[in-house]
């Protein structure tokens, strides 16, 4: 936001002072005090309840496994004139966890694995957004997993739905950084170590 | 030995096709009884692998299998063979050719209702040929646990015929289908 008022400030200095032929721009306007608040337009935004998938998916055995967890939270503070400003928390449950197969749902969620009942969230928490080279927009925060807090960047898809917004991406992550796999599942050979994680969230403003 | 059958022996191709399906098959028993003696764990997923990989595999040599028999002749029995005979060895014969694909095809099933997709050796997936669905899992199962049993007890029948030609009628059925038997 502050960038965007600076450069806006700039244009206008220059602006008048090509027009009255006078000396140049000051060189740090005003308006660049970051004292001074946003122009009102960051908006926060929740997952609408029961909305939104966030799913996993990894090899195991040369075949690729997925799941999903049935129970997260998404709160989303944005504004597309200063998207540095946004900010991003999702809370997932982790005994949510869901593969269509009770064993592996079982083993997942064991001490070994996401042990649920140590630890029952996880969360990922990013105070700032930033622009990638290549025009996409991501969240830069740290993900806290079974203890591990680890940092990482998170793509953001946000796609208008009127008001509202639909946010997606995906994001690759090691399980084991995170300790997700401990005594036999520390072996990436029959169980990958990379996860790939998408998500489609339709969040709505909080009015 | 010629690649392709005659009317009196079996080319190498039926032969080596025959012999390496029986060795896969008794492989997969053992591979198979260790899995579902085993809980879910690292141990349990690689045997599974295995099990996956080594029937994908039949079901690709049943097809080659299929249509080399269907684009060769087949060896006649030899002429003293009694009617009922004759009627036994189609039946069976036509029973182990349907195993052969029959019980890959529901292993393949299981995997894809249990939402455990298939990969052939770790060298490229196959796809899902259900949906995800616990009770098909469960019907399949059993399924491929009763056509297994089947197949034991055709593959004995099939054995006892074998057996009888050598001993009893003392022909070349059994000995032309040795790896390196066979009549001139």
């Amino acid at each position: 936001m502050t960038n965007y008022v600076a450069l806006l400030t700039a244009f206008a200095a220059l602006f008048a002072g090509a027009s009255s032929g006078a000396e140049p721009p000051a060189s740090k306007p005003a308006a660049a005090d970051p004292a001074s608040p946003p122009a009102g337009s960051a908006a926060r935004f929740t997952q609408a309840p029961g909305t939104g998938s966030l799913s996993f998916s990894f090899m195991q055995a040369g075949a690729e496994n997925k799941g999903s967890f049935r129970q997260f939270a998404t709160e989303l503070v944005y504004d597309p004139k200063n998207p540095a400003a946004g900010s991003l928390k999702v809370t997932v449950q982790t005994a949510s966890l869901e593969t269509q197969d009770k064993d592996r749902n079982d083993t997942l969620a064991g001490a070994d694995l996401f042990d649920v009942k140590k630890y029952p969230t996880a969360q990922y928490v990013a105070n700032s957004f930033a622009k990638r080279a290549d025009g996409q927009l991501e969240a830069i925060g740290k993900l806290t997993l079974r203890g591990v807090t680890k940092d990482l960047r998170v793509p953001l898809n946000l796609r208008p739905a009127g008001n509202d917004y639909e946010l997606s991406g995906e994001v690759a992550l090691r399980r084991l950084d995170f300790g997700v796999g401990q005594g036999e599942w520390q072996s990436t050979e029959w169980v990958g170590n990379d996860v790939k994680l998408q998500y489609k969230v339709p969040v709505v403003r909080v009015r | 030995m010629s690649v392709r059958n005659s009317t009196r022996s079996w080319g190498s191709l039926s032969k080596a096709l025959h012999w390496i399906i029986v060795l896969l098959i008794i492989n997969q028993w053992v591979i198979g009884m260790r899995a579902d003696s085993l809980p879910l764990g690292m141990a349990k997923l690689q045997a599974l692998a295995w099990h996956k990989s080594f029937g994908i595999t039949i079901l690709g040599l049943a097809v080659v299998r299929l249509v080399w028999r269907l684009m060769n002749p087949v060896p006649d029995l030899s002429a003293e063979t009694k009617p009922w005979e004759r009627v036994l060895a189609k039946i069976s014969h036509l029973l182990l050719y349907a195993l052969i694909f029959a019980l890959p095809l529901t292993g393949w099933i299981m995997s894809s209702a249990k939402n455990f997709p298939v990969s052939w050796f770790r060298l490229f997936q196959l796809p899902d040929l259900v949906a995800p669905n616990e009770a098909l899992f469960q019907q399949m199962r059993s399924l491929h646990h009763s056509l297994f049993a089947l197949l034991v007890v055709v593959a004995a029948l099939h054995v006892a015929g074998a057996l009888k030609h050598h001993f009893i009628d003392r022909n070349d059925v059994l000995r032309r289908m040795l790896p390196f038997g066979g009549v001139e």
